[in-house]
């Protein structure tokens, strides 16, 4: 489901906002990427490595890109996770920390994702200039930590009370 | 009509005659062409094979229409980076100044090169996810023998796409029916108001995954365990030949990659010298200039 619903929102910040190639402006499907993992453990991760190859697809990525781009993608789902695990923060961000350390899993997760994504992908596909990198490294940057800031809090305040009560829940990584 | 990934095909449409599993390796096959081939006029004969093929398929070409504004952005982009982003190179032939920048030539021609590249790409994925359906996909991975698991996810993944669309809508009308209306609202605005939709959503989500893990727990489906090793009936497969003229496209695909291969690394052509467009153009503009 949760691929099905990145499918679905990542598609739709990849149109209304597209700077190139997949990289966008305001990538909504972030949310789906970063708060799937905090709730479901691996198997958000997996749908938050998997779900942008769909969802770029349908929004005009080349086939070899998208798939290029999925050790960002993992990263970017992984990171956050794993620092609430590591730190023992609670879904619902009951602590101040909590907000603290899911900021920071948002940062770092989406400069390495810039990164790999411009330097290393689209400059390997030889579709980027050095010069015109850093533009597409702030805009794959900016776009996930700005949309990241504006739902991953809201949603997380707002369903882990929710989520957590259900079955779907993954305390560790597994189960 | 019958629904695909992308839109709709007549249910009478000639591509119903192929295989899944020529349609998947057309994608990965052709997705690759364009990055041997330098000279526009190649890739953009290859853009008209694709789309003569679509009309072929009966595909209707206003799903191009999306594409036009993503095609018109990344053209841009494209455009801006290799030019006026494109940093002083005193080692290239300058062939204008515009608002103080220098736009040399042979970054002009690697911007039309990439754009040229990437458009085909992208109509060879338009192509294939606007003529196979969630079945055909299944069917081409099962063809390949990839592990039951990754295929089960893949098609779970895609039911789950299409049943997240329709919640979405329904989550709309129902903001819609309460008064609710961003049009000519500001940007800001919009996705300030995007929680709307995202936090419905995501709880429809979590209720329908509910409904998907009692049906797979009820039909007996496992990942792991004594489940797993249960060898289960492709009964899909049984609904789908490959014949021998599946056989023959999968050929005509496969001499298409290692005739464009041997002209490239072979015969040193599609490459940006031997272009004919280039040259034309080259000798347009440095005589205009």
């Amino acid at each position: 489901m949760l691929i099905g619903i990145g499918f679905v929102v990542g598609a739709f910040g990849s149109i209304s906002f597209p700077l190139g190639f997949g990289v966008n402006f305001f990538w909504t499907g972030i949310v789906v990427q970063q708060v799937g993992p905090i709730w479901f453990g691996a198997w958000g991760v997996i749908a938050g490595a998997i779900f942008p190859f769909f969802s770029n697809a349908i929004a005009g990525t080349p086939f070899y890109v998208s798939l290029a781009y999925i050790p960002a993608n993992a990263v970017q789902a992984f990171l956050p996770a794993w620092i609430f695990r590591k730190f023992k923060c609670d879904p619902r961000l009951k602590k101040p920390s909590d907000y603290g350390f899911l900021l920071v899993g948002m940062i770092i997760s989406s400069a390495f994702g810039a990164l790999w994504s411009t330097m290393v992908v689209l400059r390997g596909f030889g579709l980027l200039t050095a010069e015109s990198t850093p533009l597409f490294v702030w805009g794959w940057f900016g776009g996930n930590v700005v949309a990241g800031i504006v739902f991953n809090f809201i949603l997380l305040k707002a369903l882990s009370p929710v989520v957590i009560r259900t079955s779907g829940f993954v305390k560790r990584w597994w189960s | 009509m019958n629904k695909t990934l992308l839109g709709y095909v007549p249910e009478h449409s000639p591509i119903y005659s192929v295989h899944p599993f020529v349609k998947l390796f057309f994608l990965l096959v052709v997705s690759l062409f364009p990055m041997f081939i330098s000279a526009p006029e190649w890739n953009v004969g290859l853009m008209l094979g694709i789309m003569l093929l679509m009309i072929y398929s009966r595909v209707s070409l206003r799903t191009l229409k999306m594409y036009i504004p993503v095609a018109i952005s990344m053209g841009i982009i494209i455009l801006l980076s290799y030019t006026l982003l494109g940093g002083v190179q005193p080692q290239y032939q300058q062939i204008t100044r515009v608002l103080g920048v220098s736009i040399y030539w042979e970054r002009l021609r690697d911007a039309l090169v990439v754009y040229f590249r990437v458009v085909p790409m992208i109509l060879s994925m338009v192509f294939f996810l606007s003529t196979s359906r969630e079945r055909d996909l299944i069917v081409a991975m099962r063809t390949i023998r990839i592990p039951f698991v990754v295929t089960y996810v893949f098609a779970m993944a895609l039911r789950a796409a299409g049943m997240v669309l329709e919640d979405f809508h329904i989550v709309r009308q129902a903001e819609q029916a309460r008064g609710f209306d961003a049009t000519g609202k500001s940007i800001p605005y919009k996705i300030r108001k995007y929680v709307m939709y995202m936090i419905p959503l995501f709880a429809l989500s979590l209720r329908r995954t509910e409904e998907f893990t009692n049906a797979l727990v009820a039909r007996g489906y496992a990942f792991a365990g004594e489940g797993a090793r249960v060898k289960r009936a492709d009964f899909v497969l049984t609904h789908y030949h490959f014949s021998v003229m599946d056989g023959l496209y999968t050929t005509v695909i496969v001499l298409l990659f290692a005739a464009i291969l041997v002209a490239r690394y072979g015969f040193q052509r599609l490459t940006v010298e031997d272009s004919y467009f280039l040259n034309w153009l080259y000798s347009i503009i440095v005589s205009a200039a």
